[in-house]
């Protein structure tokens, strides 16, 4: 009895190691990507601040649309 | 909207911009009908200064045409004013002026100064709600009069296009004459003194001085004008009885 609680308890405490693969945790990335198109051709970032952080990175410019209403709902557009 | 879903207009800005979207205004649905709404889209630097504004609706072939003489006036000015911030702000109001002149055929003069910017902590100056000051309504420079340049037929003929241009709207000059102007003579009248400015002093005026729209936060109102006459539909559809006559 003994000897399978032993043996219970190591491989619990093992188990962290068993389950590591080698592998190291992915970096976040400080790359912002486009959130959507909202029906339209274009790749929208999620705010203005975003898209400006990417495009002077990117060395581009910045399009931003000003809208009446929820862009985001066709009804409401 | 539609301009926006244009594939070459898609591509095109995904390749040189990187693009967002922002709520500024509102709308009414009344009875199922669109009342009031507007867009505006502005090219600016990465830094958020605006370079040039398309306001109001317009076709894919025309945002394509502005995006594109945005990419290439900064590539030529960057090249022409060797990266002087100063120089290239007095070159690109220069070229708002230039653009005015050419396609309606009105001459304004280029703000290549900026004046001093009032102090946004100051207790004169008026704040909305929250705390932040009120969106500006920026003077336009006023416009000088016609180009001499230009024999009166080419400049009845630019009248013309101006007096066909959406949101066309007479305007006087320093001389008390009248002219006309549609929504994209007005924005390079404005953008001829007031471009490279933060978006959100030129914003305001973008869209309730040019646009003629109220900016607001407030969500998009769905109202019903005969509530009553539904109610009377609906009452008939339940089961074939005709509730509403007693």
């Amino acid at each position: 009895m003994r000897s399978l609680t032993l043996v219970t308890a190591a491989s619990l405490w093992l188990l962290p190691l068993l389950a590591w693969s080698g592998e190291k945790p992915a970096k976040p990335t400080d790359k912002a990507e486009p959130s959507g198109s909202c029906g339209t051709s274009i790749d929208f970032f999620d705010s203005p601040q975003d898209a400006a952080k990417q495009a002077l990175k990117d060395q581009k410019l910045v399009f931003v649309v000003h809208v009446s209403g929820n862009f985001e709902d066709p009804r409401f557009t | 909207m539609n301009a926006l879903a244009n594939e070459e207009v898609g591509k095109y800005l995904n390749e040189y911009y990187c693009s967002s979207f922002q709520k500024v205004a509102t709308f009414k649905i009344v009875g199922g009908q669109k009342q009031g709404g507007n867009v505006a889209a502005y090219f600016c630097a990465p830094d958020g200064r605006v370079l040039h504004c398309v306001a109001g609706p317009v076709g894919g072939d025309v945002l394509l045409r502005e995006a594109k003489w945005v990419v290439d006036s900064v590539k030529k000015t960057l090249a022409d004013t060797k990266g002087d911030g100063a120089k290239f702000k007095a070159a690109w109001r220069t070229l708002h002026a230039q653009r005015l002149r050419d396609q309606y055929g009105l001459a304004v003069e280029a703000v290549t100064v900026d004046v001093t910017e009032q102090d946004p902590n100051s207790a004169l100056t008026y704040k909305d709600p929250s705390g932040r000051p009120i969106a500006p309504k920026l003077p336009p420079p006023p416009i000088d009069g016609p180009d001499v340049t230009l024999q009166a037929k080419d400049l009845a003929k630019r009248q013309n296009e101006a007096a066909n241009a959406p949101g066309a709207m007479p305007i006087g000059d320093r001389k008390g004459n009248r002219w006309v102007l549609g929504n994209d003579g007005r924005v390079h009248m404005l953008l001829a003194a007031h471009s490279l400015v933060k978006i959100e002093k030129v914003y305001g005026t973008v869209f309730e001085n040019i646009l003629n729209e109220k900016i607001s936060t407030k969500p998009v109102e769905v109202l019903t004008p005969f509530p009553w006459v539904e109610k009377q539909r609906a009452a008939r559809n339940l089961d074939g009885i005709d509730r509403s006559k007693k």
